[in-house]
């Protein structure tokens, strides 16, 4: 994909050296980021990078310790009221009023959000649609699964057809069938040209962003398509499934050649110099110890070996 | 100020206080409960308070004046003792709560028209039967030592007054009154007591909502501050405003607390105290970051002062400076003259007029500050 083009278009996000500080620590470290119009970014990076302090800044919820942002045109510091009415966000914890019904909540945002009566009740079946609860829509939010709950705080954010949606992990503990629901309804809105920021703590989500920003310790370290970020693991990885985990990660990480191994469960990803000329080295040394593994094979690397990968070599530092 | 903004915020919270259970009960029925409790428990009638005895003259005019004193249920003889020690003894074991003693020339100094030396030894740390009892036998006394001395002065046919002898002040008898008036004066102080239950829920409702994340979600709105303050406050008007119709009828029907003065003037000072006393919860609620705290803080700042400086129990007059001007500045304080004056003399604005501007101010002035102090922010 090429942004060449969309390059010349101005980014309706833009932070120069953004910085937010709470008592003992710098949460946010000289933020440069810029977003263009329609993006679809993924911000993403371990507990306590800065993920939701960024979105809060963005959303106008914290004040600026130094730097300045631009938001829809506004400027942070100055206008954040009239940056409310461009966006939508939704918190980590979007707490409903467990109380109102799921209509109810809809008008509530649209009360405050001033939006037309004349276009309420077509937005509001719209909306109900769209998030698949046109049949729930007098029961009371409290009572909703809590797949249902986030679309309804998503609806409910949309509900003033917001420019740019802030959205801090929204699909956190929920379950994988609504997890995709949640994301189809995002990658519509971002197709009908909502620009999205969305953090996540699930690397196959971050992998249907345009963009993704890595954030570690405050700073964002990497920013790039998905594809780039992959392509920034060093060699090539090999997966295999040893009986004895422990035994053969220890083994392995002994071997030349061998970049990294990480874990999943009992599954080991090893990053090697040359797949072609290590696994055979690996499946020897493994015979030789009497180490018995299944399924060995080269696979192509995913976000998350990235990831991991991008986060190990940072502690290090 | 948009009213749609308004009507959007007060919404959630009237449905909060029908829906929710727990929250109902707090704002509706704990202020009467407490009303009644505090009522009875604090204008109960104390009787057979055991006493003790010691008799050092043992004449037949201590005789009769012990069987005067003990006479009734007031105060029961636990004993009649012999020592001091003995007294020491029951009182620290809680048997009596005072001892009378009576002095050795008791039949003698009163025979001779002397003053009559009399002690009581009361149990300090419980005061309210401790001044019962010295209440009881100082007007006991009062009696028996009037007709004594009276029978004497005939005797020994003198030409002296038994006004000018002044046995015994006079005043601890017409202060003391057994009967159920204490109640007359105390529940309409009372009320605005309970009422502060509905700036508890204000403080709470606020920190609930802080705690609970639905404030960060509405903090992202166009949403204006004092719409959003003044949003969660009206609710809680209407609801103390229900108590302010329930309080006086149960005022009038349980306890015969006559109401003298104008109801509707009654409710409408009492919409002016609820915006004053719930704009000091408002303010409790944007300065605490969780309920605890707010509760905490309610305590101290609308209940206690609220049950110890507003002249309910004690009163203004007594305090020290510095304190009455602590009192007077307090909503509590000025709803307690307006309760008292509605109920019992009938007074109306010509005379409560300062207390309605002071409450205003108050109303005013906290509103404010927690308008100003309340970001749109968090932390």
């Amino acid at each position: 994909m090429s942004f060449e083009s969309a390059n010349e278009v101005p980014p309706i996000i833009e932070t120069h050296a953004l910085t937010r500080d709470f008592k003992k620590t710098r949460a946010v470290d000289s933020l440069d980021l810029s977003i263009r119009p329609g993006e679809l970014f993924g911000l993403v990076g371990p507990d306590g990078a800065g993920k939701t302090t960024t979105l809060r800044l963005l959303a106008g919820l914290l004040n600026i310790t130094s730097g300045s942002a631009k938001v829809a045109g506004y400027d942070l510091a100055r206008q954040p009221e009239a940056i409310k009415r461009k966006i939508g966000y939704m918190a980590q914890q979007f707490n409903l009023y467990g109380e109102l019904s799921v209509l109810e909540n809809l008008s509530f945002f649209a009360d405050l959000y001033d939006v037309e009566v004349s276009e309420l009740r077509e937005r509001t079946e719209r909306l109900l649609a769209f998030a698949g609860l046109t049949e729930f829509k007098d029961r009371r939010a409290a009572q909703l699964s809590g797949g249902m709950q986030k679309k309804l705080a998503l609806a409910c954010t949309l509900i003033h057809q917001p420019e740019i949606l802030l959205l801090d992990e929204p699909t956190t503990g929920v379950d994988p069938i609504s997890r995709r629901e949640f994301w189809d309804i995002l990658t519509d809105l971002n197709l009908a040209g909502t620009t999205i920021v969305v953090s996540t703590p699930y690397m196959d989500e971050a992998d249907r962003c345009l963009r993704v920003g890595l954030m570690y310790e405050g700073r964002m370290v990497v920013c790039a398509d998905p594809q780039q970020i992959r392509a920034r693991i060093e060699g090539e990885l090999i997966e295999l499934r040893p009986d004895d985990w422990q035994a053969a990660c220890a083994l392995i990480e002994t071997l030349p050649g061998v970049l990294e191994v990480q874990t999943y469960g009992n599954l080991l990803h090893v990053l090697v110099d040359s797949a072609d000329k290590r696994l055979p080295e690996i499946e020897t040394a493994l015979r030789k110890h009497g180490l018995t593994y299944r399924g060995v094979r080269r696979v192509t690397p995913r976000m998350e070996e990235a990831f991991i990968s991008l986060i190990r070599r940072l502690e290090v530092d | 100020m948009s009213f749609r903004h308004l009507r959007a915020v007060i919404r959630p919270e009237i449905n909060h206080i029908l829906r929710d259970r727990t929250t109902f009960v707090l704002v509706m029925l704990v202020p009467t409960a407490m009303l009644f409790i505090m009522a009875y428990a604090l204008t109960v009638d104390i009787k057979h308070v055991p006493i003790a005895v010691l008799d050092y003259d043992r004449s037949p005019t201590s005789r009769a004046f012990i069987q005067q004193v003990t006479e009734g249920e007031d105060l029961d003889l636990y004993a009649q003792v012999d020592s001091l020690d003995d007294i020491d003894n029951l009182l620290t074991r809680g048997e009596i709560k005072a001892a009378l003693i009576i002095a050795p020339d008791f039949e003698h100094d009163l025979l001779s028209l002397r003053g009559i030396p009399l002690q009581i030894i009361v149990d300090g740390t419980e005061p309210k039967s401790g001044g019962f009892a010295v209440d009881h036998i100082g007007g006991r006394a009062e009696e028996f030592i009037s007709e004594a001395l009276a029978s004497r002065i005939r005797a020994l046919n003198v030409n002296v007054s038994l006004d000018s002898l002044q046995p015994i002040d006079l005043r601890v008898r017409a202060l003391y009154n057994p009967s159920l008036k204490p109640r007359v004066d105390i529940i309409p102080g009372l009320i605005s007591m309970v009422l502060g239950f509905p700036a508890l829920s204000v403080a709470l409702t606020l920190a609930h909502e802080r705690e609970h994340g639905t404030l960060e979600q509405v903090l992202v709105t166009p949403v204006g501050r004092a719409e959003f303050l003044l949003g969660k406050m009206i609710p809680y008007i209407i609801v103390g405003l229900a108590n302010v119709i329930i309080m006086p009828a149960i005022a009038r029907v349980t306890f015969h607390i006559p109401f003298n003065g104008s109801f509707p003037l009654f409710f409408l000072l009492s919409a002016v105290f609820l915006f004053a006393i719930l704009s000091m919860g408002m303010l409790v609620g944007v300065f605490m970051p969780t309920q605890p705290a707010a509760l905490a803080l309610s305590f101290l700042v609308i209940f206690f002062p609220g049950f110890f400086m507003t002249g309910i129990f004690f009163p203004i007059a007594s305090m020290p400076a510095e304190m009455r001007m602590e009192a007077m500045s307090l909503p509590g304080t000025h709803y307690a003259t307006i309760t008292r004056g509605v109920f019992l003399p009938g007074v109306g604005l010509d005379v409560l007029w300062p207390n309605v501007l002071a409450l205003l101010g108050m109303g005013i002035v906290f509103t404010a500050v927690a308008a100003l102090s309340f970001r749109k922010k968090l932390g």
